[in-house]
């Protein structure tokens, strides 16, 4: 019996069995039991307080924003240490809940719609479908950053630690596709994978992105995070990987590629994931909106937090990291009111990494108010000082202000 | 689960291995404040996820929770008496009015 049914009493019929459901029972530490620790993500007006836990299979310690389906957010001090998130610290996103286990010699992968040939690879095809790539690129959650909206609005209330960059190594989409061969009149390729609802008639999670960009060079059916095996909570035994495209469309445990003649009308597509056509505020109520696609630049002090203390009339050295979202980040810059200081870039991993930047100030005069790191993109894409609203808290790349206190 | 990287003698590509995966989530103690209603949430909410997901919500109108019950009715077809969505309501405008969560000790 799962969970679901255990609780209502109801029986459901499954569209699939979730390993997971039944399974969570068995597992022994209650996490109340070591929710020890609380952090404050700084949401305005609260709940702020979320729990930090080491408790999830392969995670070290994480903001829990949700146990089931599982919300983890990277806490911010995560991002101090480098331009690479480790596995354990990447965060983790589901839509429904995801199968527990995954039989690898099993899995397929179906690749069917507008097609010559329908197939279905195993994942030894896969690996064979073409030249392996490496690609080092940011996961984004189109909602990271949502609890910060002002006014709030209602969905994951993430921080700002719903993005993590990693490498990721697979075959390129087109070379998958060619193995069952696009036919003519294809628009857009969508994905599934295996997390399904738990509800019959409710949307399953599946995405498609236009054919112009599955066919692009660094688009992939990615097996390895880092180097290694893919996580079953990040997606194994495949992934997605869209560079500078929000991770909504990186659909993970892929077993459904399927090429479109058409628009997508599915609920994901069709009516989630939709930003305003143009800035709209809180007021407004009908507008039109497009659905979100590309991420745009960002930067973060990761040195320092809001309110830290540091040294009156001493030199300080600011630290962070930067991304230019759809096209390589460009410059830094440290705001203030009024005020700008071009900061130095560190190693350039490529367009679609983090890019660590440092700026060091003289000597601190007084506290810092209000100071902020604003990135840039080389298409002119520039962090807004005034965010861009909108009612789902998506795409969130406002500058994002601290102050300093000197002491 | 770990990823097994062979260079093959005679192939471009090295090969690669898939191992079966499988993890075992933490409990979910399904915690819940106290107060009228809340025999309403937990029969009709907390079986697809975890009540979090309700109470570190920003504070919002009565009218804004119901709408988001019936969401879950129209969208997700999820299993909610809509008989029971004033108490559902009820709750949430109340536990919400109490503010931030205590630390758990």
């Amino acid at each position: 019996m799962s969970k679901l049914e255990q609780h209502t009493g109801t029986r459901l019929t499954r569209r699939a069995l979730i390993a997971g459901a039944g399974g969570a029972a068995l597992a022994a530490p209650v996490l109340a039991q070591e929710l020890g620790r609380m952090i404050d993500l700084g949401l305005p007006g609260g709940p702020s307080l979320r729990p930090l836990t080491p408790a999830f299979p392969g995670k070290g310690e994480m903001i829990v924003q949700r146990i089931r389906p599982p919300l983890l957010e990277t806490p911010m001090e995560v991002f101090s240490q480098g331009t690479i998130t480790p596995n354990d610290r990447m965060f983790v996103r589901w839509n429904w809940d995801m199968p527990t286990a995954v039989n690898a010699a099993e899995h397929r992968v179906a690749v069917g719609g507008a097609v010559k040939q329908p197939v279905s690879l195993t994942l030894d095809d896969i690996a064979a479908a073409g030249e392996h790539v490496e690609v080092v690129a940011i996961n984004q959650c189109a909602g990271n950053g949502r609890g910060l909206s002002n006014p709030r609005v209602t969905g994951t209330q993430w921080g700002n630690g719903a993005m993590g960059c990693a490498k990721w190594t697979g075959v390129r989409l087109k070379d998958v596709l060619a193995k069952a061969g696009v036919a003519g009149g294809a628009t857009r390729v969508r994905f599934a994978g295996l997390d399904v609802p738990l509800t019959d008639g409710a949307p399953q999670f599946i995405k498609s992105i236009p054919l112009d960009i599955a066919m692009r060079d660094d688009v992939l059916v990615a097996w390895a995070m880092n180097g290694e095996a893919l996580p079953l909570m990040h997606g194994f035994p495949l992934r997605i990987v869209v560079p500078g495209w929000f991770s909504t469309y990186w659909v993970k445990m892929l077993s459904t590629i399927e090429v479109l003649t058409g628009a997508d009308d599915s609920y994901y597509v069709a009516k989630s994931y939709r930003i305003p056509a143009a800035p709209i505020t809180p007021d407004d109520k009908d507008f039109p909106t497009v659905e979100i696609t590309t991420m745009p630049p960002r930067a973060f002090i990761t040195s320092h937090a809001d309110g830290a203390a540091v040294a009156l009339g001493k030199p300080l050295v600011l630290e962070g990291i930067g991304m230019g979202g759809d096209a390589a980040l460009e410059r830094v810059d440290l705001v203030g009111d009024g005020w700008a200081i071009p900061c130095e870039l560190g190693p350039d991993e490529g367009p679609y990494a983090f890019r660590r930047w440092q700026v060091t100030l003289p000597q601190v005069a007084g506290n810092l108010e209000k100071i902020g790191v604003r990135a840039a993109n080389v298409t002119g894409a520039v962090q807004p000082d005034a965010l861009n609203w909108n009612p789902s808290g998506y795409a969130r790349n406002v500058i994002e202000r601290i102050t300093l206190v000197a002491q | 689960m770990l990823l097994a990287l062979l260079l093959a003698g005679c192939e471009s590509q090295p090969q690669v291995t898939f191992a079966d995966a499988s993890i075992t989530p933490p409990d979910d103690p399904i915690e819940l404040p106290e107060g009228p209603g809340r025999d309403a949430v937990l029969e009709n909410c907390t079986a697809c996820h975890s009540p979090s997901t309700m109470l570190q919500q920003p504070r919002v109108s009565r009218e804004k929770w119901e709408s988001i019950a019936n969401k879950m009715i129209e969208v997700y077809k999820a299993p909610v008496d809509e008989a029971a969505i004033p108490a559902i309501a009820d709750y949430m405008v109340a536990v919400q009015a109490r503010g931030e969560p205590q630390q758990p000790n």
